[in-house]
Formats: C-alpha cells, sequence, structure tokens
C-alpha cells in the first residue's frame, strides 16, 4: 500500500491563500456592489409597478418578469457576449458580472419592494395627504421609511443569495473566489479540499451578512416602531 | 366658509352618497351623525378629497374644487394633483385610527406637516410643534415614539399634528371609536376646548351626549342622504320618522 498521498491535504491551500483570498474579496465587491445598485434600481421600478401609468407598470412588471424568470448562467452570458455581439458593447469582466448580479436581484428586489410599500397602512398615507403633503412627500417621509424597515429583512436575504451567486460569474472568468478555487484546484488536483475551503468561505461571508442584518434591524427597532403588526422577523430565520 | 355642493360618490355598484348637499358657516359647529353605513365618513373624507368625489363640487373659502382625473392628460393629473395639497393643508383631519406617523417623535410627527407644507424652517417648526403638544397636554411626550403612548395619547399627537397647521376648519372622522372607553372623554375635551376657541368645526361621531352638546347644527344621514338638519333641539324633537326610530334607538 503506498501511504504517500495522504486523504485530504491542506497544505495547497494554504499555500494558495493570497489567491483564494483575493478572489473571496473580489465576490464581496461583487455582490455589494450588485445589491446596492439593485436595490436603487429595485426601488425604481417597484414605484413603476404602483404607478398610475400603465406603461410604467407594463414596462415595469415585464422587467421584474424577465429577470427574475432567466436563468443567472444564461444572463451573464447575455450581459458579457450577448451585449458585444448585438451592440457592440464589451464590459470588462468585473462589470458585467456587477451588472448581471444587479439586473437579476433588482428584478427580486422590486417585488420585495413593492410588498413592502403596500404593507404600509393606507391611513399612513391618508394622514399624509390630510396635512397637505404632496403624493411625492407622502412616499419619501412616510411610506418609504416605513417601507425599508419592512423590507430590511429580505433584502438581507437577498443579499446572501447574491454572495452565493457570484460563483456563477466564474463562467465568464470574473477572477472571484470559485475561478480561484477553480484554478487551484485543477493545478494541484485536490478539488475537494479547494472547493471546501471556498465553501466554507461563502459561509463566512453569508453568516457575517446575516449577522450585520441583524445588528441593523435591532438597531431600527429601537428607535420606535416595534408595533406587533409590523415587527420584522430576524433575518436568520429566512436562511 | 365650506359649501357642499350636490356631492356624489359610490363604490362600484354601492351608492355611498347621493347627491349631498351642505353648507358649514365660519365659526359653526356641525356635527354628523347616523347609522353605520349612512355615508357619513365617507363624506367628510370627500370635503378635502381624501375620497375625492365622484361629481359634485366642494367650495371653500369661495375656491371651487371637483375632482379631475384625465385619462390622456398625464400633465394636467399632476397639475391637479400638485394643487390638492393646497386644499387640504387648510383642512385638518383627525381620523378614527389616529393615523399618527409610527416612525417618528411626537415632535417630528407635528412638526413634519409645518416643515414640508408651511415651509417653516426647522427649529421654528420645532417650536411651533411644542407649542401644539403642550396645548394637548403631552409636553412630557416630545421625544417618544407613537408605540409607546396609549391611544389616548396618540389621537392628542393627530389633532396637535393637524393644529399645528393651523387650519380654518377641523374634519373629526369618529376619533374616539378606536378609543378604551376611559380615554373617551378626555379626547372629546380637547374638542371642547377648540369649541370654545370658535374652531370651524365638523365632526362624524356617534357620541350622540357629546354631539348635542357642543353641535350649533346636527346633520342626520340615512342611506347615502342628508335627511335632516337642524338644531340639536330641532333633531331631538324631530318628527322624521327615520331620524326619530334613529335617536329612540340610541338615546334609549
Amino acid at each position: 500500500m503506498d501511504n504517500s498521498v495522504p486523504l485530504f491535504d491542506f497544505a495547497a491551500v494554504w499555500s494558495s491563500r493570497a489567491l483564494l483570498l483575493e478572489g473571496f474579496g473580489i465576490a464581496m465587491f461583487c455582490a455589494t456592489a450588485a445589491i446596492i445598485l439593485a436595490m436603487i434600481i429595485g426601488l425604481f421600478i417597484a414605484l413603476m409597478r404602483l404607478s398610475n401609468s400603465r406603461i410604467l407598470r407594463a414596462f415595469a412588471f415585464v422587467y421584474t418578469q424577465l429577470f427574475r424568470g432567466v436563468p443567472l448562467y444564461v444572463l451573464v452570458i447575455w450581459v458579457y457576449f450577448g451585449l458585444a455581439i448585438v451592440a457592440n458593447i464589451n464590459l470588462p469582466k468585473i462589470p458585467a458580472g456587477i451588472i448581471t448580479l444587479a439586473l437579476l436581484n433588482s428584478g427580486y428586489l422590486s417585488e420585495t419592494f413593492r410588498s413592502g410599500i403596500l404593507a404600509v397602512s393606507v391611513g399612513q398615507s391618508e394622514a399624509g395627504a390630510a396635512i397637505g403633503l404632496t403624493k411625492r412627500q407622502i412616499k419619501r417621509f412616510i411610506v418609504l421609511p416605513q417601507a425599508f424597515r419592512i423590507v430590511l429583512a429580505p433584502s438581507g436575504n437577498q443579499f446572501v443569495d447574491a454572495i452565493k451567486d457570484t460563483a456563477i460569474l466564474s463562467i465568464i472568468g470574473v477572477p472571484e473566489l470559485m475561478r480561484m478555487a477553480q484554478q487551484q484546484a485543477d493545478l494541484f488536483y485536490r478539488p475537494f479540499e479547494f472547493y471546501t475551503t471556498a465553501g466554507i468561505l461563502y459561509f463566512i461571508a453569508v453568516m457575517g451578512v446575516t449577522k450585520l442584518f441583524t445588528f441593523i434591524e435591532k438597531r431600527m427597532s429601537r428607535i420606535g416602531f416595534t408595533n406587533s403588526s409590523q415587527k420584522l422577523t430576524n433575518v436568520g430565520e429566512y436562511i | 366658509m365650506l359649501e357642499i355642493k350636490s356631492v356624489s360618490k359610490s363604490f362600484g355598484e354601492l351608492h355611498v352618497l347621493k347627491d349631498v348637499n351642505l353648507n358649514v358657516a365660519k365659526g359653526e359647529v356641525v356635527c354628523i351623525i347616523g347609522p353605520s353605513g349612512s355615508g357619513k365618513s365617507t363624506l367628510l373624507r370627500c370635503m378635502n378629497f381624501i375620497s375625492p368625489p365622484d361629481s359634485g363640487e366642494i367650495v371653500f373659502d369661495k375656491v371651487s374644487w371637483r375632482s379631475y382625473r384625465s385619462k390622456f392628460n398625464v400633465l394636467a393629473n399632476l397639475r391637479y394633483e400638485k394643487k390638492l395639497p393646497q386644499l387640504r393643508a387648510e383642512i385638518g383631519m383627525v381620523f378614527q385610527h389616529f393615523n399618527v406617523f409610527p416612525h417618528m417623535t411626537t415632535l417630528e410627527n407635528v412638526s413634519l406637516g409645518l416643515q414640508k407644507v408651511r415651509k417653516i424652517k426647522k427649529d421654528e417648526a420645532k417650536q411651533v410643534a411644542t407649542k401644539s403638544l403642550e396645548q394637548v397636554g403631552l409636553s412630557d411626550k416630545l421625544q417618544v415614539y407613537p408605540d409607546q403612548l396609549s391611544g389616548g395619547q396618540k389621537q392628542r399627537v393627530a389633532i396637535a399634528r393637524a393644529l399645528a397647521l393651523n387650519p380654518k376648519v377641523m374634519l373629526f372622522d369618529e376619533v374616539t371609536s378606536a378609543l378604551d372607553p376611559e380615554l373617551v372623554s378626555g379626547i372629546l375635551d380637547e374638542i371642547r376646548r377648540l369649541v370654545r376657541e370658535g374652531m370651524t368645526m365638523i365632526i362624524v361621531t356617534h357620541e350622540m351626549k357629546f354631539a348635542f352638546q357642543v353641535a350649533h347644527r346636527i346633520v342626520f344621514m340615512d342611506q347615502g342622504k342628508i335627511v335632516q338638519v337642524g338644531t340639536p333641539a330641532e333633531i331631538r324633537n324631530t318628527q322624521e320618522p327615520r331620524a326619530k326610530a334613529f335617536l329612540s334607538s340610541i338615546l334609549e
């Protein structure tokens, strides 16, 4: 029996730690940038879904259905290769990855935001109208701040999904964690060790984000707004 | 000061208001009574277009207001929506379910309108808001969020919020119906204070004793129509069958 090759060997992983951590950093950067973009786009799409204009509503509906309905795998190829072919837009890899994730997540977040806005009671808007606020002011000062607290937990959940979804960006060669793990695994013939390490890193990131959102929620509930009808669910319960 | 001219409104097949007419003079206190579903609250909500009437007009301070919605002219709709707040800012309204803003302190609740509608600077708005809250007896709750207030206190915040804007008319929509019984009289006392100050008020209420005490005129509504209008004495001795039946069922 030849015992010279151990069953598990993480020495190779340790020697490649700089590359893996770099990949981890890029993955987190992509996820964070994408979720921020997605929140901004998602909010506008949600407001369009709720507007009086039939055209805006239709646009927002198609947008949401499209980006929720297409697999991320296809979407990333559309953005990276498709745009280059159709419109001659050659995006660098990382921006292409961020845009892809932002599109996908904005589709989901727009629905989350829409339901969050609708969850704020009509009486709130009526009270705002009664003191003479304009529609826009009612949204800005009354409805959205309350909706924000409602959507905080599901948004944290979406962030967690975005972190894990960065792995798919490896197919267009974004040098994120999964791509790095893949390359190193092939180099050292140690797929199990490298992918497990990547998995652990994703897990740590997800735990961190979960803790962060729980913390924000606690802060939020401390500044008023703890009535039971709109009590926030712990983000931990979603994952 | 406030004229309601042939206002009608329906929700689908249900005709909630049928050609309602009413004049309210400056300084007058009008109480609207009637069985549930008679259209009292809807009529009140039509006055500031929180529920816009389907037809008819509201004349306030000699300016006529009608519902407007164009299917095609988006700009005209926007212009109309920008104008409506001017009317609403002059009409204070207090709701059955308080509708205080849960994400703002008591003080912020009251100063929001001063800052955003009256365009008063923040510091000055806070002073006015503080004064308004002092008048309803909440000077020790300025920095408190609504979830730490009782129903009666929330309703006081709502009253202070409306009064801070110095409205010309106040609308009260069953403001004691959601309160615990022991808190009702406190809120009614706030309204009595406004009566003494000469505020023009239209009050939808189920508190009959109170209505007959404070009202200059009482409006009895049934099935979307004003059945009878008169002084409290006239209404108490009414011979109109529906009003009579309603009052005897309640005053017993």
